[in-house]
Parts: structure tokens; C-alpha cells; sequence
């Protein structure tokens, strides 16, 4: 295994939360203490497509955090973890629900993540993270409302689906 | 300007936050979805002790009023609640739980190799442009910080 000569010791397919979570939360409070921003991803992405419009506020930094993003997990799952290449994505939902189904819903999903996020001012990373951790009230707020939306959210898709999501 | 050290410090940061996240298979649809059901405590726990390390760290910083290396003394955010945090985050909720992604997570989805995620990115984007007069002034009236003052100062 040419692989592990490199790097050691494979990255398990999920590694124990209580390594990952304490590692965000220093990472976190390690980019407050370069920048003084929260590091959050909704942000990101209008700043990534203010970029593209050329219109409206950006600043460049988050437009690399953007590509960022997707570095840092393209480096992990195709190369750190022993299970590089599996990949099981929507699998399940696609086990569940027809093609023409699955699309649209996903879709819908999207949108409805975007402008919640846009009228909420953040999203997991931005309010559920960082926002709590400043202690922010709004944040609490919010992510009191996002987590008991998605467990509403997620008992009707299983009533609806019959139990086969 | 530090353009330059803050476009690395961006991407350095990125890349760790994806890596993460790619690390604890929070960028597959399954791990969302087990959560939501209340069958795995795994993103609960990797969330919450996030959040309570982010918390005591934050907090040293702030009593000690750091001097951040970019953005001058360190400033959290601390904004009132209103009725649009609420009504964003029951939608961001809903969505959140229909597609098993959310912003970061999903393109991480994408460089693992999954391409249905590029319908879930472009829905983000499209969400995130229609026009809505009850969202805030620029992005975000506190957690996101749309005009970077306090690094344009610096």
C-alpha cells in the first residue's frame, strides 16, 4: 500500500466526534484570532457569487475560504481516508424515492437552505457554531429553530416515505 | 492591506474546516439524515463539543481583549432576535433536512465525487439571490459580517 508509506495511518471513514468537535472548536476560535470573523459558510457563498457578478460587497479572503472548503475535503476523501473512493452520497434517498423524485426534492432542498439562510443571517456554521460559541442571541435562536425545523422535517419525510427514509 | 495573508489564511482555514468535516463523514447524506431521525448522537456530539471549546476559547480572547493579527482587537457579535432569524432558520431547517446537506458539507460532497451535490449547490445559490426585503441590509445583521471593516482597517 503505497498510500500508508506516505501518510502513516489512514484516516478512518468517520473519526471519533470527540477528536473532530474540540479540533472546530479550536479552529474556530483560531480564526477569530487572525481574522476577527466568524467562520461561516453561507457568507461564502454570496461572497463567491458577488465575486462573480462583480457586484455587491465581497472580500476576496472568503472566496478562498470557498475554494478552501472543497480542497479540504477533496484532499480527505480522495486521498487521507481508507476509504477513498467509496462513497455513498444519496445513496440511500436514491434507494428510497425514484430519480424524478429525488432531483427536484434535492433541489427544493438547496433553495430552501439558501434563502433560509439569507433571512435567517447564517446557517450551521455561521449561527450554530460560531454564533453560539460568541454567545450571541440571535444564533441561539436561530439554531434552536433550524435543529427542531430539520427533526420535524426529517419525521415527515419518514411518514411520508412510509418509513424507507 | 494584507489581501494576500488573509486570501491564504481563507483558504488554509477552508481546508481545515473541510477536511474536518470530511473527516467526521458529516458531508454524507446518511450522517444528516441518522442525526435528524435521533438515531446517531454523532453530530450532536461533534457539534456540541465544537461549540463549548469555541465558547471557553472566544471567551479568553475577549477578556483579554487579544489584538487579532488582521481584524485589530478581537469583537464578538452579539445581535437581539428577531422575527427573521426565526422564520430563516425554520426554512434553513426544512432544507437542511430534505437535501441531508447544508452549505459547508455539501461541497465536500461534491470533491468526494458525488455530482447530484452540484443540484444541491446550485438550489444554495439560487436561494440565496432571490430578492427578499425581510432579510437584513447586506448579509446577515451580526454572525456574517458583509463588509469587512474591521480587516479593511487593518
Amino acid at each position: 500500500m503505497p498510500d500508508k508509506m506516505f501518510f502513516g495511518a489512514m484516516l478512518p471513514q468517520q473519526a471519533d466526534w470527540y477528536i473532530l468537535g474540540p479540533i472546530l472548536g479550536v479552529i474556530t476560535v483560531c480564526f477569530f484570532l487572525m481574522m476577527n470573523q466568524p467562520l461561516g459558510a453561507s457568507g461564502a457563498y454570496i461572497h463567491t457569487m458577488n465575486h462573480v457578478r462583480r457586484a455587491g460587497h465581497r472580500a476576496a479572503w472568503r472566496v478562498w475560504y470557498f475554494a478552501g472548503l472543497a480542497l479540504g475535503g477533496c484532499v480527505v476523501t480522495q486521498f487521507l481516508q481508507e476509504s477513498k473512493g467509496l462513497r455513498i452520497g444519496f445513496d440511500s434517498f436514491r434507494d428510497a424515492a425514484p430519480l424524478w423524485i429525488m432531483v427536484p426534492a434535492i433541489f427544493i432542498g438547496g433553495i430552501l437552505i439558501g434563502y433560509g439562510a439569507k433571512l435567517g443571517g447564517g446557517c450551521t456554521s455561521g449561527h450554530g457554531i460560531c454564533g453560539t460559541a460568541q454567545r450571541s442571541k440571535s444564533s441561539i435562536a436561530a439554531t434552536a429553530a433550524f435543529m427542531t425545523s430539520a427533526i420535524l422535517t426529517t419525521g415527515s419525510i419518514r411518514l411520508i416515505s412510509g418509513g424507507r427514509l | 492591506m494584507n489581501s494576500l495573508k488573509t486570501n491564504i489564511t481563507g483558504l488554509a482555514f477552508g481546508a481545515m474546516f473541510g477536511g474536518v468535516l470530511a473527516a467526521g463523514s458529516l458531508h454524507e447524506y446518511d450522517t444528516i439524515h441518522n442525526m435528524l431521525k435521533l438515531d446517531e448522537f454523532y453530530v450532536f456530539g461533534f457539534m456540541g463539543s465544537a461549540i463549548v471549546i469555541a465558547t471557553i476559547g472566544l471567551g479568553i480572547l475577549e477578556s483579554r481583549n487579544t489584538k487579532t493579527s488582521f481584524g485589530g482587537t478581537i469583537v464578538l457579535q452579539r445581535s437581539d432576535i428577531k422575527a427573521n432569524h426565526l422564520k430563516g432558520g425554520v426554512i434553513f431547517g426544512s432544507g437542511w433536512a430534505i437535501a441531508g446537506t447544508c452549505p459547508a458539507p455539501v461541497l465536500v460532497m461534491l470533491t468526494s465525487g458525488v455530482f447530484l451535490s452540484l443540484i444541491v449547490i446550485a438550489g444554495i445559490f439560487i436561494g440565496l439571490s432571490l430578492s427578499n426585503k425581510q432579510a437584513p441590509a447586506g448579509f446577515g445583521d451580526g454572525e456574517h459580517r458583509i463588509v469587512d471593516q474591521a480587516v479593511e482597517r487593518a
